[in-house]
């Protein structure tokens, strides 16, 4: 085969079995979420399915195929079919451009990064692809024609704009630091030594950039859109089987995909400290490790901590947590400029 | 390729731009609005600005709309096709004359902009890695254009003020003079 051809299979390849990965991650992490209450609350959990439950989400997969979806009465049918995809795909299209591992010599003398789209502003891509599974939220919630759906949508969309600025001061400041948009050019930044991260570096924007996390996702303890307590299930009340199961499945993949943004600007991406020329295979399971810290910190936060009120929760993001990341990235780019070394 | 590209979208973008005008729910306007977006943002793209396309998306697609569908849900506006007028009355209406005005503005920049040695303007010299460069857009933005450029900024923060004097009502019995 000619080269070109390689290149299409590597890529094929690649894209494989990145989002086989992050479908099964995702699918692992509806059972990890309950294991892992069920640890915390000093109960067991699913056992029932394969070993240790193991096999749950394929059992819950199979149910939400079989089960009806209902369609309410008054319902804008044709954006209410349309909400749950718009929800899960833009989480899934951001994981393209997060690097996962170092060059690796697919074909041998031709290395390629282990990701499966290199661009040079990734970080833009990003931000503006993962901005819009907002969009599933709020026309899935106004599409159902329920009061307590709209309120959800109304929180998500108010709650999205909000945290969605913190998110993106925290992240300038590290793109100050590197002076690229480029994620490969952020993890290149901080290898050899682990206080290269950019999380002794930045401790602020670290901090800033993890709770908004936690909103920008809509998980625990800042899930207003759904709420169950006050709003039934919020902004997927109305939905049923796979419909509801493709909102889930959106939530989870936006949970991996801001984990592994987090392991790339702030936990030295796929670096493995001290070591520059680690084996690529060492590399990703570093890569994995890291990640999957986070992945596990959205599950402690939810089963430990109460939720927020909603005036609460804005009053924070637009009274602390702005200010606080207007300030960091003032501050860095004075040191950048200036021409003081942090760290 | 890159020109059947560029025609097809610029017809998708007007086509959506005319369903803006023409939805009958302010929901479906908004939605129209977001695909006109979509199609000059991959308009931009086939032109060679990445930077472009993303901050479109990034900031009207992702943020703006977001605000337009937040307040639409918010004032729960219905269908508003029970109270229009009829066209001769959509013609006289203010927002028809608005628009007419911006048609009118946005043909003359076109006329001048494709006379330009009309009025012996010299276009933007192109920098040596494009303007696309995501240094050659901070150089132009805080270099050349930084007065404009904050004067602009200035402008956005007066209308927001402004609109929120506007929309903040008096409540009986209290004195604006004092309050």
């Amino acid at each position: 085969m000619s080269p070109m051809h390689w290149d299409w299979l590597v890529w094929f390849l690649k894209a494989n079995v990145i989002y086989g990965g992050l479908l099964g991650t995702a699918a692992g992490m509806t059972l990890a979420e309950r294991k892992v209450s069920a640890w915390m609350q000093y109960r067991h959990g699913p056992n029932r399915v394969g070993p240790w439950g193991l096999l749950q989400p394929i059992a819950d997969g199979v149910k939400f195929i079989f089960k009806e979806s209902l369609t309410p009465d008054g319902a804008n049918k044709w954006l209410f079919r349309c909400a749950p995809a718009l929800a899960a795909i833009p989480s899934m299209l951001t994981i393209a451009v997060i690097p996962m591992g170092p060059a690796i010599p697919f074909i041998p003398g031709d290395y390629k990064y282990f990701s499966i789209t290199d661009l040079d502003i990734g970080l833009m891509y990003l931000l503006s692809i993962g901005g819009l599974s907002i969009y599933g939220i709020i026309l899935g919630s106004w599409a159902s024609n329920s009061k307590f759906s709209l309120l959800g949508g109304l929180r998500a969309s108010a709650q999205m704009i909000s945290y969605e600025l913190t998110l993106i001061l925290s992240i300038l400041a590290v793109v100050t630091l590197t002076g690229s948009l480029d994620l490969r050019d952020a993890v290149a930044a901080q290898s050899g030594a682990i206080w290269e991260w950019h999380v002794f570096s930045q401790p602020l924007a670290f901090i800033l950039f993890s709770i908004a996390a936690f909103a920008e996702t809509n998980r625990h303890p800042f899930d207003f859109a759904e709420c169950e307590p006050e709003l039934v299930s919020g902004f997927h009340t109305e939905y049923s089987s796979m419909r509801f199961a493709m909102f889930a499945l959106g939530e989870y993949c936006a949970m991996v995909v801001i984990a592994s943004l987090w392991t790339t600007l702030f936990l030295g991406g796929y670096n493995v400290p001290f070591w520059e020329d680690a084996p690529w295979f060492l590399c990703i399971g570093a890569f994995l490790a890291k990640t999957s810290i986070f992945l596990f910190l959205f599950l402690w936060v939810r089963w430990t901590l109460p939720r927020f009120r909603f005036d609460q929760l804005m009053a924070l993001g637009w009274k602390v947590f702005l200010p606080l990341a207007l300030a960091n990235l003032f501050l860095t780019g004075a040191a950048v400029s200036y021409g003081v070394k942090l760290w | 390729m890159a020109e059947v590209f560029f025609y097809a979208l610029s017809a998708l973008a007007v086509l959506f731009a005319l369903g803006v005008v023409l939805a009958k729910s302010p929901m479906m306007s908004v939605l129209n609005l977001l695909g006109s977006f979509f199609c000059l943002s991959v308009i931009y793209l086939l032109a060679g600005f990445q930077f472009m396309a993303a901050a479109q998306i990034l900031v009207y697609a992702g943020a703006i709309l977001v605000l337009f569908l937040f307040v639409i849900m918010l004032l729960n506006l219905g269908d508003i096709s029970a109270h229009s007028t009829g066209f001769l009355g959509a013609l006289r209406s203010t927002g028809a004359k608005i628009g007419v005005a911006v048609a009118v503005a946005i043909g003359l920049a076109l006329l001048i902009s494709v006379n330009l040695g009309m009025l012996g303007l010299k276009p933007a010299e192109s920098l040596p890695d494009g303007i696309d460069g995501m240094t050659g857009i901070a150089t132009e933005l805080f270099g050349r254009y930084a007065l404009p450029f904050e004067a602009v900024s200035v402008l956005l923060l007066a209308t927001m003020v402004a609109v929120v004097v506007l929309a903040k009502r008096q409540r009986p019995g209290t004195d604006a003079r004092k309050s």
